[in-house]
């Protein structure tokens, strides 16, 4: 139980039950099968563009452009399928290549230079957007095969949507990574200390483009699912993720220096930022309430992480006098 | 006769403004412990760093087991059979300690597996803790050992001890020492040792190399051959005594500044010490001691939980260093001048002025190149700072001078209590003679300084009275005598009783 | 003998100021209408902010962070503005220091959390860049203030010299004058960027570092406002998406600027005119680009690009550097 209660994704988890019965009590429409659809696809969504902004930062770095890079996937997709007439199979295909060269593009220049993640990717963010919207002219495409279209809306049963299943995967995969292979422990290696990284066995310039392509690669998925659930590619997919993908790993108790990072503990924080939104429609507050809420929501989640590092400074220091 | 494993041949190593290491030699036989001696500065860390790979050397060969090597990375010198084991350690406190071993493919983990492999190499080292023990729950005796650990499963044949005891009690030395003789024998292991407490080294090394300004002042001498006054010779290039008579150093009897039962956040019990004007009181212990985490709680930089801080009969509180030099006029200068002590991508002229500024200013916070170069301008020539002017950036002077520029800025803010931290680690004899003799007039000259140093020599010669400090405790303070057995003997006493 | 070369000729700004000669004289001689009256006028109003913007970047750059929240904080200020004006009836005069006092708080929040929570400035302002973006929009109700006073109006349509050059233009001239009067001949100046080059060493030789970081997001605060002010002033109204959405629109120009300029990302140098020279470059090139003819979707390609190869151009220039002083 002690354990339990040191894990990050414990107490979110806890909040997450105790908030849903509250609201359920209140509003019963929160527990209604059309609105639990909602949530589930909104967090199915988020879900892979959290891991995507996650696994940068484990190797304590950031990344800006991974909305540019689910626009730019997203468009090639479904411009791929429209105007080239490519079989969903290739255009798939074509546009996770797209996300894994994005990516590449991103780790290499950050590794190979030494310059802060933070303006490579701005830069890059720049540059796929405005690719995106180069070759699309901000126009949508909207011709979408249909088992696409039915992919995106299909559900399993109940309202449990079909598109779920990829985002479920991708979470245990992302588990598996990170606590289960030497890739992942590497990277958490290079987030906390560069130099005893490099003693490990493996280069630092492996570590980080490895991380920043899966980065990419998981883009790409975010990408095409929202094509999935939109029915159309439009340019703008992406532009707003920004923030949801840095609250999530935030609020799972993720050290934005690098080296700690909770794959559940995301997943929970993606859950907690889904219910609140979704709480804030069904109350009919304010659409951009939910914006000052989630600014808020990281602001808490940094001071709450700071403090627990403090403490557990604190608690080394003494341990190691004595 | 064995063979040598690892040699370095008539390797130089220059970098701005020094020559690291000036045709340099290093022969380390198989299967012996050898002894890597120097002063600060004198190339030991550039050498260990050329044989790990950090740096490359500018001439000369480096040889491991018969072939010539140019490592560009410390993963290919890892590649080699080459582990270095720093003081700074380079465990993951995240990690458990299994984790924490390398492992060369990048599948999939299996947890027993991990746990059984580092299980062997912890039995070798004997250490009883479980893989799945996270780093930062151990004694730092504990991680020392593990990181011995983490270089053996590397499989590696030549390992280089970097201080390795400067944390550890005399118990846990032992401990260690007996089992490098063993790990020497039963793993076929050549170390490298590199360690100022020359007791030590007279303990288990069998040769020892010594390096002086860069250059060989031995090579591979038979430790049977020498005797500790042999060695510090060798070392500093004369006798070890540089006492200066101070007889006749008034020291006035009233307490400046006053530290009573003191308790501090970051773990120091019941501190109390006084400071009397004009007096140079030196503060020493081992590395972990809690002198210098002392000073900066001192500082206001941490925080302190009870006791009371008097100064001049008055009861004060300080809350930064600003406060403290601003109101109290109290200066620290740092031990680690290129982190705390200097900002060294900015000039000469702003690194000398930075204390004074706020006292220049003018109307509407006016100050400019002119003010700053009067009021610092004596005090940079009286210590006679080698700079090609005072647009030299920082960073391109020689350590000596970067140090003088340190300690000229808080002579320019004219200070009455000096806290100095290590002052001539890693500076050249020359520098270093210079800066003892500027410490001892400051004192003549009324300035109360708190001295904290862990060269005994120095201390010995400086201070009017020892405070010793162990586990963030005081444990003893002496007199000096000036005598170098009888002080050294009874400090070491009050570390290790 | 040799004869020497003086030293403003080796820096970054001289290289910059050639740059921007050799566009202007590209633009003229191979583009129509770039030396029209018309287009000087536009492109002095345009670069006027873009230098403001690039300062109160810059500022924060000092100390080693920066501010995701300027685009947002400045739309913040210049929405207030207008309802100071235009709900409220305040003087513009009182309007205008109402403005920037509310610029400097909400610089004033990003730099307290930042430095009470220790955490990059990166995660603080993209938090803060959402709350300031979000509470304006909610409290506007996204709706434009237009009926400014006319004499405000006025001012961002004013045509000076001939009528080639915006007011605007001379305020972002004058206010790299007094920034680069604060960080060259002040005491507070001179702490600001120590604390930016090296906070531990400033801190033990007496300075706060902690005010000092505070002080510089309020700057950046301060001239965002300022921005937000003179935007309003040239768009003839207040409205809440002059920045885009979360006001995204400034970040690549308020980067761009200091980068090109040669501010380093570390911290502990600024370079006022540099970042000056590096917005009037971007904005040449950015018009240039739309001169002849790249397509208004592309401009942002362009531009990602232009970072990206500044960026490799500063780090190409600081290894460069090392190795000289080596050398010597």
């Amino acid at each position: 139980m002690s354990n339990l209660l040191k894990k990050d994704w414990f107490g979110l988890g806890l909040v997450i039950i105790l908030g849903s019965i509250l609201i359920s009590f209140f509003k019963p429409a929160f527990i209604s099968p059309f609105n639990l659809y909602v949530l589930m696809l909104s967090v199915s969504l988020m879900l892979v563009v959290a891991m995507s902004q996650m696994i940068i930062i484990a190797i304590g770095q950031m990344n800006l452009s991974v909305g540019a890079i689910g626009g730019l996937v997203a468009i090639s997709f479904t411009g791929l399928m429209e105007v080239y007439d490519l079989s969903i199979l290739s255009a798939m295909f074509i546009g996770l290549g797209i996300g894994i060269i994005c990516g590449f593009i991103n780790g290499y220049i950050t590794v190979k230079t030494g310059i802060s993640a933070f303006i490579i990717t701005l830069a890059t963010l720049y540059i796929f957007k405005g690719m995106n919207l180069g070759i699309t002219e901000a126009q949508p495409f909207y011709e979408i095969p249909e088992s696409v279209k039915y992919f995106g809306n299909a559900k399993i049963f109940g309202p449990i949507p079909f598109l779920i299943i990829i985002p479920v995967i991708i979470t245990f995969l992302m588990w598996v990574l990170m606590n289960r292979t030497s890739l992942g422990r590497y990277m958490l290696a290079y987030g906390n200390n560069v130099q005893s990284s490099e003693l490990m066995g493996i280069s630092s310039t492996k570590i980080v483009v490895y991380a920043h392509i899966i980065s990419g690669l998981l883009a790409a998925i975010g990408g095409m699912l929202v094509v999935c659930r939109l029915q159309l590619g439009t340019p703008n997919i992406g532009d707003s993720w920004l923030l949801p993908s840095f609250a999530a790993p935030v609020i799972g108790g993720a050290i934005l220096a690098g080296g700690k990072v909770d794959v559940i503990a995301t997943a929970f924080g993606v859950i907690l930022v889904a219910i609140i939104s979704q709480t804030l429609v069904i109350f009919k507050i304010d659409p951009f309430f939910v914006q000052i809420f989630l600014g808020f929501m990281i602001l808490i989640a940094v001071f709450i992480n700071r403090y627990r590092e403090y403490r557990e400074d604190r608690r080394n220091k003494v341990f190691s006098n004595e | 006769m064995s063979k040598n494993i690892l040699e370095l041949t008539n390797v130089t190593k220059n970098f701005p403004g020094v020559k690291a290491l000036d045709n340099a030699n290093f022969k380390l036989k198989k299967g012996s412990i050898h002894a890597l001696l120097g002063e600060n500065g004198a190339g030991k860390s550039t050498m260990i760093k050329i044989i790990t790979g950090v740096y490359k050397q500018d001439f000369g060969s480096l040889i491991i087991d018969d072939n010539k090597q140019s490592f560009s990375s410390p993963n290919e010198a890892n590649k080699s059979g080459i582990s270095v084991v720093h003081q700074e350690r380079n465990l993951i406190r995240r990690f458990s300690v299994g984790n924490n071993l390398p492992k060369n493919n990048l599948g999939l983990i299996n947890y027993d597996q991990v746990a059984e492999q580092s299980k062997k190499w912890l039995d070798i080292m004997e250490l009883d803790i479980h893989p799945n023990t996270i780093v930062s729950e151990l004694t730092v005796a504990k991680m020392q050992l593990c990181e011995i650990a983490k270089a053996l499963s590397l499989e590696s044949k030549i390992l280089l001890l970097d201080e390795p005891t400067s944390s550890l009690s005399p118990q846990d030395t032992k401990n260690l020492f007996s089992l490098l003789k063993r790990l020497v024998k039963e793993q076929d292991v050549s170390i490298v040792f590199v360690s100022h407490k020359l007791e030590e080294v007279f303990e288990i090394c069998d040769e020892v190399t010594v390096l002086r300004d860069g250059k060989n002042a031995c090579v591979s001498e038979n430790i049977k051959n020498l005797d500790r006054q042999k060695l510090v010779k060798l070392m500093i290039g004369r006798d070890e005594q540089i006492i200066k008579s101070k007889e006749n150093k008034n020291i006035n009897k009233e307490n400046l500044l006053d530290l009573i039962k003191i308790n501090t956040d970051l773990g120091h019990k019941e501190i109390s010490l006084n400071l009397k004007k004009g007096e140079i009181l030196g503060l020493y212990g081992l590395v972990g001691a809690g002198r210098t985490e002392l000073i900066k709680c001192l500082l206001g930089l941490d925080r302190i939980i009870s006791g009371k801080l008097v100064l001049n009969n008055e009861e004060i509180k300080i809350h930064s260093p600003k406060e403290a030099l601003e109101k109290y006029k109290i200066g620290y200068i740092s031990e680690d001048r290129k982190k705390e002590g200097l900002i060294l991508m900015h000039d000469v002229l702003t690194n000398a002025g930075i204390t004074v500024w706020s006292k220049l200013k003018k109307i509407l916070s006016f100050l400019n190149n002119g003010i700053i170069y009067n009021k610092v301008d004596p005090y940079v020539k009286k210590l006679e700072v080698k700079t090609p002017s005072y647009k030299q950036l920082v960073s391109n002077l020689s350590g000596g001078n970067q140090q003088k520029i340190s300690v000229a800025k808080w002579l320019a803010a004219g200070t009455d209590i000096l806290f100095i931290d290590e002052p001539t680690v890693g500076i050249d004899i020359k520098t270093k003679a210079y800066l003892h003799e500027l410490i001892i007039n400051l004192s003549k000259s009324g300035t109360s300084i708190i001295l904290i140093t862990s060269d005994m020599p120095e201390m010995i010669s400086l201070a009017d009275r020892i405070i010793t400090m162990k586990d963030f405790k005081v444990v003893g303070e002496t007199m000096n005598n000036h005598n170098y057995d009888d002080m050294s003997a009874s400090i070491m006493a009050n570390i290790h009783e | 003998m040799k004869t020497k070369i003086p030293d403003f000729v080796k820096t970054n700004q001289f290289g910059l100021l050639l740059l921007v000669i050799v566009f202007i004289l590209l633009f003229t001689f191979t583009t129509d209408g770039f030396s029209s009256r018309f287009n000087i006028y536009a492109l002095s109003r345009v670069v006027a902010i873009d230098i403001m913007i690039g300062l109160a970047m810059m500022v924060v750059i000092l100390t080693g962070g920066l501010n995701l929240s300027l685009g947002a904080l400045g739309v913040s200020a210049a929405m207030f503005g207008g309802w100071c004006m235009e709900s409220m009836g305040i003087p513009i005069s009182i309007s205008i220091v109402l403005i920037l006092l509310f610029g400097s708080f909400l610089g004033w929040i990003n730099g307290y959390v930042t430095v009470k929570t220790g955490v990059h400035s990166f995660i603080v302002t993209l938090a803060t860049m959402s709350i300031y973006f979000g509470f304006m929009t909610l409290l506007t109700e996204a709706e434009a203030f237009r009926k400014l006073p006319e004499t405000f109006t006025d001012f961002g349509s004013m045509k000076l010299f001939n009528k080639y050059i915006s007011p605007l233009l001379l305020l972002s001239i004058f206010t790299c004058f007094v920034l680069f009067y604060l960080f060259k001949f002040t005491d507070i100046g001179r702490k600001l960027i120590a604390a930016g080059a090296n906070p531990d060493a400033a801190e033990l030789s007496g300075i706060s570092v902690n005010r000092m970081f505070i002080y510089c997001h309020m700057l950046s605060g301060f001239l965002a406002a300022v921005a937000g002010i003179m935007l309003t002033s040239r768009i003839g109204a207040a409205i809440p998406s002059m920045a885009g959405h979360l006001g995204f629109d400034w970040l690549l120009p308020a980067f761009l600027a200091p980068v090109i300029g040669g501010t380093l990302l570390s911290g502990g140098k600024v370079t006022v005119f540099g970042t000056m020279l590096g917005a009037v470059l971007v904005t040449l090139i950015n018009n240039g680009l739309y001169l002849i003819d790249v397509g208004e979707f592309w401009v942002r390609f362009f531009l990602g690009l232009i970072l990206l190869f500044a960026v490799l151009l500063d780090r190409a220039r600081e290894y460069f550097t090392s190795k000289n002083s080596i050398v010597s």
